[in-house]
């Protein structure tokens, strides 16, 4: 500030001839941080006209598509394109340091399909959430000394930690905007519907372009799930909080499903914070932590997770992450930084923990004493 | 409070016909039972519950054969809701006597059989039977619950399984 | 052939009452049935290629087919649940049978003496879909009735037999636990009365005896086709009030008939898929019992 108007003030003197005063315009506060968007927020819909577009152009566009994205293809239960370029086996970063408790892995992005019991050797039911990871990839890995977000996340000492940003979901880049295609260009990923970002040690660190699969985690372990829950729209006492209600007769006149009393008198004659009354109910993101991975499917990247309480809606998008559960946490390193899928694996469709059975098994019996 | 529970039944006894819930589906049509107000029977074991006594003990039979099952006055457990096996306090013909559920109305687990009517087997403190034969068929899983209660309790349940004469 | 029967003497049987739409329940409403007369002869005439889907299927494997709820589908959850259903099904020997039918099942019990339980009974309800198919069954063992909920595709289930295959005029029997005992009394070393090959599934038309009031629920109200006494014990007051609560215009509904079922064109693509897997699994079980039927002699003798 005092540089400038003395820089102002030598400039006034140098042309002192001219009777004109340059005008100083600044502020009238200090520089607060504001609190910007990450730069991948953008708008990502372009408005849909294309009217002016002839046919022709139209098989244009698709054939660009195509020539640099592939053929559509149905890879894992999920409508995409076969993005060969992408697959590049010896450029695949190997990690320098061993995995420790303390490294922090990327998560998947998934869509919750539905719920189905299994049964465990012992003839126990368990009811699952099935996730299916849908058509994953790194867009961009920053790391620890450029990750700067204004918005903290509530991650410990996130000054160690770097950020990979994914995306799931491929689509028709016609239908995007320039700016949103352009978070895409570097890594050469088809652009995708959803991105998400994970916090990652560097030394889980992934390379654009690498496709995440449901090979990521391993069947017994423990996964937390993050998703946004059912909306219910502005929602009574009853419903939003399970408040019994009053009875419908025995005099009870216009108070039937209402909250009652909300507080006391004198000191304490106010509503005190927290108080459960009628709002908004669902539509916040909710994470349920320490689920175990009951069984895997890598045919169509299905994952079956324990729980019917997974939160969001039936086909509704949610994060996975290793859970942060310090108990559940696994013992065995895990796939790292992720598993490659080779296509000359043969690996089994279906794998399941030694717990569960196996419906291709003969009938659970149990041994007389 | 128990006490005070049975001295008011035995007065109401007198003067009311019983012909709700499991009275009436074990003795069958009643004449006089339609003129009644009923309601359906509560399916679940709390206090003032009719219940039926299935063993052949001299007491219950002779209240069941009376048409005055016994009540329930208090559920040995901390839900106040009497389930499979546990241990309740009735009031029959004027006489306090403990028993054990052995057969419910309400929803059960899957593969685990559901009563149409609420029995009872009557016990002394000791956990041994008054009866010396259950007559309607018992749930397996009873073996295991009362096996288990002998062993935390001290009381031995098990002889209420010696008398059972089917399970399902 | 014999489907056309089949739904011919349903549609007869049912001929002037009025149906109630059930959710899951895929049996043909009459509309359906006589649209479906004309419909399978066209059918058969062109096109050939594809395989054909038995149209009885539905009726004997009513679990594959997803739940109607728009928001709870998902085509990849289908699929992964149908194949642990043929996988399952490849084990065990889940037989055809409907509400009405006397069943025999046999699972593993921990808590049984053998280890295991069988439990004879009528079958009074069939609900959910999926691996969550369950049905209920119901005997009356030494004057005290018993009903027990069995998951179809529960891997504790050793051996599913049908006894006596045929069904009711109602779609859920739970009026059974209203009526008198002898309805729902089944003895539990009877034999299985195998039916001809082909034939069709007869339907029991016997009109069970209910006890007097009070009951479990409001039968008067629900237009029961398998009860003889209902009118001896309701008063004008029932008859006023089942007659407000009644919903004839829910026949016309299409929409409401449309959300409650899989439309046609589903169904079949959804029984193509496990179609073969089915019919395979039959012949084997087929000829795994022609083989047992002539074991059978000789080990008597």
């Amino acid at each position: 500030m005092l540089r400038t108007v003395l820089s102002d003030l030598a400039r006034l003197r140098l042309n002192g001839s001219v009777c004109s005063v340059t005008q100083v315009r600044e502020k009238g506060h200090l520089n607060r941080p504001r609190l910007r968007n990450p730069y991948w927020f953008i708008r990502q819909q372009r408005s849909q006209t294309d009217d002016q577009v002839t046919g022709e152009n139209r098989s244009f566009i698709k054939e660009v598509i195509h020539d640099t994205y592939g053929t559509p293809a149905l890879i894992k239960g999920v409508q995409t394109y076969e993005q060969k370029q992408l697959i590049k086996t010896n450029e695949l970063p190997v990690p320098t340091e061993p995995w420790t408790p303390a490294v922090r892995r990327c998560g998947v992005i998934a869509r919750k399909i539905g719920q189905y019991p299994l049964w465990l050797k012992n003839g126990e039911r368990i009811r699952t959430t099935l996730l299916q990871v849908v058509d994953n990839h790194v867009i961009k890995y920053i790391p620890p000394e450029e990750y700067k977000p204004t918005q903290r996340p509530n991650v410990h000492n996130l000054n160690r930690y770097g950020c990979a940003l994914v995306g799931a979901e491929s689509t028709n880049p016609a239908q995007l905007t320039k700016e949103y295609c352009g978070i895409f260009r570097d890594s050469g990923v088809m652009p995708t519907k959803n991105l998400a970002r994970f916090i990652v040690s560097p030394q889980a660190a992934l390379a654009p372009g690498t496709p995440l699969n449901v090979g990521h985690f391993r069947v017994g372990e423990f996964v937390d799930v993050r998703g946004k829950t059912v909306y219910h729209g502005f929602q009574g006492v009853v419903k939003r909080h399970g408040f019994k209600g009053m009875p419908a007769s025995h005099g009870v006149t216009k108070t039937h499903r209402r909250p009652g009393n909300i507080g006391g008198g004198g000191e304490k004659g106010r509503v005190w914070p927290g108080t459960k009354l009628p709002g908004h109910m669902g539509n916040r993101w909710r994470i349920s932590k320490g689920l175990r991975i009951w069984r895997i499917n890598t045919k169509y990247n299905v994952m079956w997770v324990q729980g019917s309480a997974v939160p969001g809606s039936t086909n509704g998008l949610v994060y996975i992450y290793d859970t942060i559960l310090p108990l559940r946490k696994p013992q065995a390193a895990p796939p790292m930084p992720t598993l490659y899928e080779q296509p000359e694996d043969e690996a089994p469709d279906d794998i399941w923990y030694e717990q569960v059975h196996n419906f291709k098994d003969e009938s659970i019996t149990y041994k007389p004493e | 409070m128990a006490q005070l529970l049975l001295r008011n039944l035995t007065r109401a006894g007198n003067a009311a016909l019983i012909t709700k819930g499991t009275s009436s589906s074990i003795t069958g049509a009643e004449p006089g039972s339609r003129q009644l107000h009923t309601t359906q029977a509560c399916c679940e074991i709390r206090k003032l519950a009719r219940l039926r006594v299935v063993d052949n003990s001299d007491l219950g039979k002779r209240a069941m054969a009376e048409g005055r099952p016994p009540r329930c006055i208090h559920v040995y457990n901390k839900r106040g809701v009497g389930l499979i096996g546990d241990k309740v306090l009735v009031a029959i013909k004027g006489q306090m006597k403990k028993g054990i559920l052995v057969g419910l109305k309400q929803k059960q687990r899957i593969k685990q059989p559901q009563f149409d009517s609420n029995n009872l087997v009557l016990i002394d403190d000791n956990g041994s039977p008054l009866g010396t034969r259950i007559h309607v068929p018992i749930p397996t899983v009873l073996r295991t619950i009362l096996k288990e209660k002998t062993l935390a309790k001290g009381a031995d349940y098990t002889k209420v399984l010696a008398i059972a004469s089917r399970y399902v | 052939m014999n489907i056309n029967v089949r739904i011919l003497t349903k549609s007869v049987a049912q001929q002037y009452a009025f149906k109630r739409i059930v959710t899951f329940s895929t049996k043909p409403t009459q509309q359906a049935a006589a649209a479906a007369v004309p419909q399978q002869q066209e059918v058969t005439g062109p096109t050939v290629r594809k395989p054909i889907v038995p149209a009885h299927y539905r009726f004997v494997y009513p679990e594959f087919l997803p739940d109607p709820k728009v928001e709870w589908r998902n085509a990849v959850r289908e699929k992964l649940e149908r194949l642990d259903m043929l996988d399952r099904r490849r084990q065990i020997e889940l037989p055809e049978f409907y509400v009405g039918s006397i069943l025999a099942v046999t699972s593993s019990d921990p808590h049984a003496a053998g280890k295991t339980s069988r439990f004879v009974g009528i079958c009074i309800h069939r609900e959910r879909c999926g691996l969550r198919a369950r049905f209920i069954l119901r005997n009356v063992i030494d004057h005290q009735g018993i009903e027990v909920v069995y998951e179809l595709y529960d891997p504790t289930i050793q051996k599913v037999e049908v006894l006596r295959l045929e069904k009711r005029l109602d779609d859920s029997l739970f009026y059974l636990r209203d009526a008198l005992p002898e309805f729902s009394t089944f003895d539990e070393n009877m034999e299985a009365e195998p039916l001809e090959e082909g034939a069709p599934v007869p339907i029991n038309d016997i009109k069970v005896v209910l006890r007097p009031r009070p009951w479990l629920e409001r039968w008067e109200r629900q237009n029961l086709l398998g009860v003889a006494n209902i009118e001896q014990y309701i008063k004008d007051k029932h008859r006023k009030s089942a007659e407000k609560v009644q919903k004839p215009w829910e026949k016309y509904d299409l929409m409401k008939q449309y959300r409650a079922t899989i439309p046609e064109e589903e169904q079949k693509e959804i029984f193509a898929e496990v179609h073969t897997e089915l019919h395979t699994l039959e012949l084997q079980r087929k000829r795994n019992k022609r083989k047992r039927t002539f074991v059978k002699p000789k080990h008597l003798a």
